[in-house]
């Protein structure tokens, strides 16, 4: 009986312990480094910005507590949460993988206006004239494509080209980039010539896929023969050896150039750390990010001039660019989104 | 979540669903894609997962206790990470190019697109759960009902007349839980090209940001959730019969199947190749590349360890929960059971995005904002999303402790906790113990709400490996999935070991 009534006490005791080890992983927001943090919301992928935001945490001690999206998630986890959040943000800082969203978080009065000095020398372009959000480190839109192809495709008119038909694959236009990469050729062709191409993509057997991702690797398995891809995924396919080759379309004196998609900063307004959250901005700006986003995998091109670069990787002023106000376009993008729903079978 | 579809400028209204569902036959494609996947995911699932329970759980079957593991492994992992590795086994330079002619993959990877592919990646996903469900089903009945029946009939005659009628409430319960599992699910129909209604969810938050239609769209999800609910409270519900307690120390039977022993070991054996050797041997194949386990290590093992605590503890507390919720439901505790029970199973039906969301709009307040910012959101999540599980699988288990044991107890003047503790967990532990296993298992891999509740800095495995899919390298992609099936595994194997001990010592 006693036996049993010591063993009871044991078990008891061990439950207690274990109950509170987890209520303390549970609610142990953790010291790490004691002093400043800040909360850093990411829709650049996780494998390219992680390696810059452990840099800033090393050069300036300032704790970073990172979030990610997924690329299930189409990027719609983080817009969501700040959006759901933005009574009571608990982040500092937006790192968007493009300035649309950026723009649309502007539009619903979630971030604040920010002039980084790191942002002198980024042309006007690249930033909001009220710096709600400011571009750093670009992809531009590319074509990626099976090396074997006879007709190696140049332009984005290639998914419209009957020698071409049924040969690519383009991400689904309500998500990610390619619904900026659309909007701006509205605002740059116009509504009836854009809707136009579309249709034509369509009736030449464009098949639509969840991602660029996706989109990327059905050419790398030869499921496609070409799709429009940020370059990130081109070149980080090359890297890992898979059979594809990439273009910039469009560079064809009086084409109409390629997207060029800038990172974009944003501080989130009434921001918990905003002194860090400036910091981590100033940081992010900086031509030595810009110039360590060149060389990683992801090859972005920097905005800054005179940015070292790795041979891979060209300058912008060696593009031949899409010229387009980015306000603009997510004016734009919210606009279409109901004519894409449709034209995507949603 | 629903105010916001029903309240606009503050103001009450129904505009929002009069937009959404202005012209309901432009969804009838989609709705009908969604009803054909999960009715033909729940067919397959049940028929295969009750077979293969059947053989696993009630006859001689060689290597059973192996399948029985192995056939698991799909449920460990997100159903989209399962359908990339099926995409990357048939592409022209995947794993089956050096085995099957070009035509023939071509052929095979242009099927697996749409739903022939849905199909098979949730089958194989899904169908583990309606195999546990058999097989605990089968090892809880009495003995004493099938040993009279065999008195004057044979093994398939008292399976047909007397084990399948006794078990057949769980399992089509669990046919039920993966028709609904199969109508939210999202990223597989996405990767896989095959459009079905829940994208309309996704769409209105990742394009349009509007949490109000979301919310709508997602309410013709939960008015079907009801009725299946409402007709299986009415059909199945009454038919769990009184007489399946158990009489302590006596095993359940087990079928010989003298001939058929290799035959089947052969059929089960060609199964589990088909549904979990070939993808996991891909996964595999690939993580073995360029250190892909030590870059996973790096890259994720913060995450692995804090997953495991959540699981842990979200395993505990939803089977803690369960076991009342069941209680409640199973002896008609209170005059609100139904509506417990059918509060469990919607809140299971709701996307988990939508649930993310509203745990956001409830918790991110001045008042509750320390518990918001610590890492209890993600159980609460898990709360929200599996607590049918548990509820169910502990009403399952206390269906067979007969309610005279507790009456014996109270005339005995045990009070309520008392009784519970001494006489009716002790009875109903194994189930208790399957109910905690399902609940890790799914809290391990839950994508859903998790994702948009973690906090910073925080977040689980499952999530991390779909964030380092873009453009992460597939050998430490491969890695950290193969590290999260090693997790389930372990701790499957250990639970085993426990339900073997307990049921030695009762």
């Amino acid at each position: 009986m006693a036996n049993s009534r010591n063993a009871r006490a044991r078990i008891l005791v061990a439950a207690i312990a274990l109950a509170a080890l987890v209520a303390l992983a549970l609610f142990w927001r953790g010291s790490g480094v004691e002093g400043e943090s800040v909360v850093v919301y990411v829709s650049h992928d996780q494998v390219f910005s992680e390696p810059i935001l452990k840099d800033f945490e090393r050069d300036t001690g300032i704790r970073v507590r990172a979030l990610y999206d997924t690329e299930e998630a189409k990027s719609a986890g983080l817009m969501n949460r700040l959006l759901a959040e933005k009574d009571h943000p608990q982040a500092d800082v937006y790192w968007a993988n493009e300035p649309i969203r950026a723009d649309v978080l502007r539009q619903r009065g979630v971030s604040a206006p920010y002039r980084s000095a790191s942002a002198a020398g980024i042309d006007a372009q690249f930033r909001d004239p009220n710096d709600h959000w400011t571009g750093f480190s670009a992809r531009a839109r590319m074509l990626i494509f099976d090396p074997r192809l006879e007709h190696k495709p140049a332009s984005i008119r290639a998914y419209a080209d009957r020698q071409f038909r049924a040969m690519a694959v383009i991400a689904n236009p309500l998500f990610g980039t390619t619904t900026a990469h659309i909007a701006a050729l509205f605002t740059v062709w116009g509504d009836t010539q854009a809707k136009a191409f579309l249709q034509s993509m369509r009736e030449n057997g464009v098949r639509i896929v969840s991602s660029n991702g996706d989109s990327a690797d059905q050419v790398a398995k030869g499921a496609a023969r070409f799709a429009l891809v940020d370059s990130d995924d081109v070149y980080s396919r090359k890297q890992q050896g898979q059979p594809i080759e990439g273009a910039y379309p469009d560079q064809e004196p009086g084409g109409v150039g390629c997207f060029i998609v800038p990172n974009a900063v944003v501080l989130i307004r009434s921001a918990p750390h905003e002194g860090p959250g400036r910091k981590l901005i100033d940081y992010l700006l900086s031509p030595e990010t810009e110039k360590k986003l060149a060389f990683s995998d992801a090859a972005q091109i920097p905005l800054h001039s005179g940015v070292e670069t790795p041979a891979s990787v060209p300058r912008l002023d060696e593009l031949h660019v899409m010229t387009v106000d980015y306000g603009a376009v997510a004016a734009k993008m919210q606009q279409i989104q109901p004519w894409l729903s449709d034209w995507a079978g949603h | 979540m629903l105010s916001k579809s029903t309240l606009v400028d503050g103001s009450p209204t129904l505009s929002v669903y009069g937009k959404l569902f202005a012209d309901p036959m432009r969804y009838l494609d989609s709705v009908g894609h969604t009803f054909v996947l999960a009715g033909l995911t729940a067919l397959l699932a049940l028929g295969l997962g009750a077979a293969l329970g059947m053989l696993l759980g009630k006859t001689d079957l060689p290597l059973r206790r192996v399948f029985a593991v192995l056939l698991c492994v799909p449920l460990f992992m997100p159903p989209y990470i399962l359908a990339v590795s099926w995409t990357d086994l048939l592409a022209k330079n995947g794993a089956l190019s050096a085995l099957l002619p070009g035509r023939t993959l071509t052929a095979l990877s242009q099927r697996f697109e749409g739903l022939a592919g849905c199909v098979w990646v949730l089958t194989s996903a899904l169908m583990p759960l309606v195999m546990i469900v058999t097989m605990v089903s089968l090892s809880a009945l009495n003995p004493r009902l099938e040993e009279a029946a065999r008195l004057i009939a044979s093994w398939p005659r008292t399976l047909r007349h007397v084990t399948l009628p006794l078990a057949e409430p769980a399992i089509l319960f669990a046919a039920l839980i993966v028709f609904l599992l199969a109508v939210g699910e999202v990223a597989v129909p996405m990767l896989l090209h095959y459009p079905v209604y829940p994208v309309r969810t996704l769409v209105q938050f990742a394009a349009f940001y509007d949490f109000g239609a979301a919310a709508a769209s997602a309410v013709p999800l939960l008015l079907l959730a009801v009725l299946l609910v409402s007709l299986e409270q009415r059909y199945l519900r009454d038919r769990a019969h009184r007489l399946l307690a158990t009489t302590a120390g006596r095993r359940a039977l087990r079928v010989p199947l003298r001939g058929w022993r290799t035959p089947a070991a052969l059929v089960v054996g060609a199964m589990a190749s088909a549904f979990v050797l070939l993808p996991l041997a891909t996964l595999v194949h690939t993580s073995l590349d360029s250190f892909g386990y030590v870059h996973a290590w790096r890259a994720t093992a913060d995450s692995l360890i804090r997953s495991v605590v959540y699981a842990g503890a979200g395993a505990t507390v939803l089977t803690a929960l369960g076991f009342l919720f069941g209680y409640v439901i199973q002896r008609q505790a209170a005059r609100w059971w139904r509506a417990l029970d059918m509060l469990t199973l919607l809140l299971f039906t709701v996307p988990g995005t939508v649930a993310g969301v509203g745990l956001i709009a409830l918790w991110n307040r001045p008042a509750t904002g320390w518990l918001y910012a610590s890492s209890a959101m993600i159980i609460l999540a898990y709360i929200g999303q599996y607590s049918a599980l548990t509820t169910r699988i502990s009403a399952a288990a206390l269906a067979n402790v007969s309610a005279t044991l507790e009456d014996a107890a109270r005339v005995s003047g045990a009070p309520w906790l008392a009784r519970l503790r001494l006489v009716i967990v002790p009875a109903a532990l194994p189930g208790l113990v399957i109910a905690w296993i399902v609940a890790f298992i799914f809290c391990l891999r839950d994508v859903g709400a998790s994702m948009l509740v973690h906090s910073p800095g925080a977040d689980p495995l499952a999530v991390r490996i779909l964030t380092l899919m873009a453009n992460g390298s597939p050998s430490m992609i491969s890695a950290a999935c193969v590290i999260l099936i090693a997790i389930d595994l372990v701790m499957l194997l250990a639970l085993a070991a426990a339900l073997r001990m307990l049921a030695r010592n009762r």
